[in-house]
């Protein structure tokens, strides 16, 4: 699994890959916090929530499931750091992992403002599964 | 020219090219893009003008899908994009030619004070500004609106404020539709939207948004700054913001209920952030109140800002701010849809103009501006970097015809924020910046990287197109020299 920052003028382009599609969401919610927090690493999977997202379509499915993860960092004050994704029947369900956030020990890099739909793709390569979104900063 | 870009482009006149319709089957209108040739190949570098060309899909659209010289790659419009549709024409409203950040804009504040008097306290004053404003991702504030005051801040826009003391009654004139867009619907606003609004009226927030104290540099135009009460070596505050989580949410939660919208009414886009739904649709009606309850609660946000700094100015000079001349220049949104009158093909028609990353610059005379602006035509601010200048200009006559009445809103980006911060390794923004003569105060060291003064173009060089194509007219260029951000 991976995931890569491009190029883009006025925000920020994510690139991931991962072997299955489930692994996909949850390495596309580790780039998203990667993009919140400074250092990820200092974020402890202190407690567990689950989260579950509906939708038939991968690429929806991708922007609802990281608006939800973004979400539970601007109405919760959640910094995420962990996450297991299983596919359901119709979506998605959740368990991601971290704490609330706490300003002496985490620092915020960017505010994400929203996960756009300009250039939002999931697909199925030869090698697995990859995914591009951008971020509104 | 036109070898050098992927997209096909005419020239027009020396400050305007065209994409023509046929450029891409689905196009209904040409695009026409306002920039000079250096403007227009940094364009053509990214995807900003497939973007023009994009917008020309949506139903209803008139005369052509416009961009700023300020234009640069967005999400589904570009930034610097302008799009009129008329409504009885099946024309649609898109929240994307608004964005997320529905009501982002620029307010100007003039002072009494000089450069000489201000020099000796800058260092103090920029750090009582950072101290007492909130600024950087998620902060909240000192002001918070719930229940039935969140919901009175999103209907009535800055009035509310003026009644409670926090603006007075020449901020209200002085703001851009007096700081209240009316038919707000705070109903349309769900609950994640309204918690989202709960602290964050009165903070900057992060990314581009700022405070900045600067001083008038150089006046163009006499006559016209002495309408605005604006001299040379004059200190004046420029506050840029939006409308915050609770924009964000709004926008987010509207495109959502769009996605099948286009599908179901044969609406071919490239795009799915173009998503859209006709002005007389119940689903274009919900986001248009809901949009307007956001774009209140921007206006209410930059009016926040300007008493809590205020509050600082009076306390670092030792005067109460009335007795420092703490006067709104104006306000202008810079990313909204309104409902406006304009002449197309000899009619005058209601259209809905969305402008993304651009500035109504409405000219002399026309009613909606304040009376005291009316014979110079209406003020617009536009911000550059922090390194370098800003300006303030007003309308110009010719805009209405060629643009909806819309000039650029900015220098525009020219590096992407990637970019940017490899160009920073192994440099301190924050330093350069002091050695330029600017006092910089950010809570994330990255975020100054993003927004250094070398990510945008030369504002300088936007505004000439504007000014040479008749769209806005130069009244005076101002230098920073103090800035706090997210």
């Amino acid at each position: 699994m991976s995931h890569e920052v491009f190029e883009h003028t006025a925000d920020l382009g994510v690139r991931v890959r991962a072997p299955d599609r489930a692994a996909l969401y949850a390495e596309s919610g580790q780039a998203l916090f990667e993009i919140l927090v400074d250092d990820l690493g200092a974020v402890r999977p202190a407690t567990a929530l689950e989260v579950a997202v509906a939708g038939d379509d991968a690429a929806y499915l991708l922007h609802d499931w990281l608006g939800e993860l973004l979400y539970l960092f601007t109405a919760r004050n959640l910094l995420l750091c962990a996450f297991d994704v299983r596919l359901a029947h119709s979506g998605l369900t959740g368990t991601v992992r971290g704490e609330v956030l706490d300003r002496t020990r985490h620092r915020l890099a960017h505010e994400v403002k929203a996960i756009t739909y300009h250039g939002l793709e999931v697909r199925q390569d030869p090698g697995g599964w990859s995914a591009e979104f951008v971020v509104d900063i | 020219m036109a070898e050098a870009l992927s997209i096909p482009l005419e020239p027009i006149d020396a400050w305007s090219w065209r994409i023509p319709r046929s450029y891409k089957p689905g196009m209904r209108v040409d695009g026409i893009v306002y920039a000079d040739r250096a403007l227009l190949e940094l364009a053509g570098e990214e995807q900003a003008l497939e973007q023009v060309a994009n917008v020309a899909f949506l139903p209803g659209i008139q005369k052509a899908s416009l961009a700023m010289p300020d234009i640069h790659w967005g999400y589904g419009f570009c930034i610097g994009g302008v799009c009129a549709t008329d409504p009885e024409q099946g024309g649609v409203v898109s929240p994307g030619g608004v964005g997320y950040d529905i009501n982002c804009g620029v307010r100007l504040v003039r002072t009494d004070l000089t450069l000489a008097d201000a020099r000796p306290h800058l260092t103090r004053l920029v750090n009582a500004l950072f101290a007492a404003i909130p600024t950087g991702v998620g902060m909240g504030g000192r002001f918070v609106h719930q229940g039935e005051a969140l919901a009175r801040l999103l209907r009535e826009g800055v009035d509310v404020l003026r009644r409670r003391g926090l603006a007075t009654a020449d901020d209200v004139e002085c703001t851009e539709s007096h700081g209240c867009l009316p038919d707000a619907e705070p109903a349309y606003l769900s609950e994640r939207a309204l918690e989202r609004g709960y602290d964050q009226c009165g903070t900057i927030g992060s990314g581009n948004h700022f405070l900045e104290v600067q001083v008038v540099d150089r006046v163009e135009d006499p006559a016209k700054a002495e309408v605005m009460r604006i001299a040379e070596g004059q200190i004046c505050v420029l506050i840029h913001s939006g409308s915050r989580g609770l924009g964000y949410q709004v926008c987010d939660d509207h495109l959502k209920v769009l996605r099948g919208v286009p599908e179901r009414l044969g609406i071919q886009l490239p795009d799915r952030q173009l998503a859209c739904a006709p002005v007389h649709s119940d689903e274009g009606r919900r986001y248009l109140g809901a949009m307007r309850a956001a774009a209140n609660f921007a206006f209410c946000n930059r009016q926040l800002l300007l008493a809590q700094t205020r509050e600082v100015f009076a306390e670092v000079f030792g005067k109460p701010w009335g007795a420092l001349g703490m006067e709104q220049v104006y306000d202008v949104a810079h990313n909204i849809a309104k409902f406006e009158h304009h002449d197309v093909d000899g009619r005058s028609k209601l259209l809905c103009v969305h402008r993304k990353g651009a500035t109504r610059a409405f000219p002399p005379g026309h009613p909606e501006i304040p009376a005291r602006y009316r014979g110079i035509g209406q003020p617009v601010i536009v911000p550059g970097d922090m390194g370098r200048a800003s300006w303030l200009l007003c309308g110009h006559e010719d805009a209405m015809a060629r643009t909806f009445g819309t000039t650029c809103h900015g220098a525009g980006r020219v590096l992407s924020r990637t970019a940017a911060v490899k160009s920073a390794r192994g440099r301190r923004i924050d330093q350069e910046l002091f050695a330029r003569g600017v006092l910089a105060r950010a809570r994330s060291r990255e975020g100054l990287a993003e927004e250094q003064p070398d990510a945008y173009k030369d504002v300088d060089h936007v505004v000439e197109v504007v000014h040479g194509a008749h769209l806005s007219r130069k009244v005076a260029r101002l230098r920073p020299l103090a800035v706090i951000k997210g």
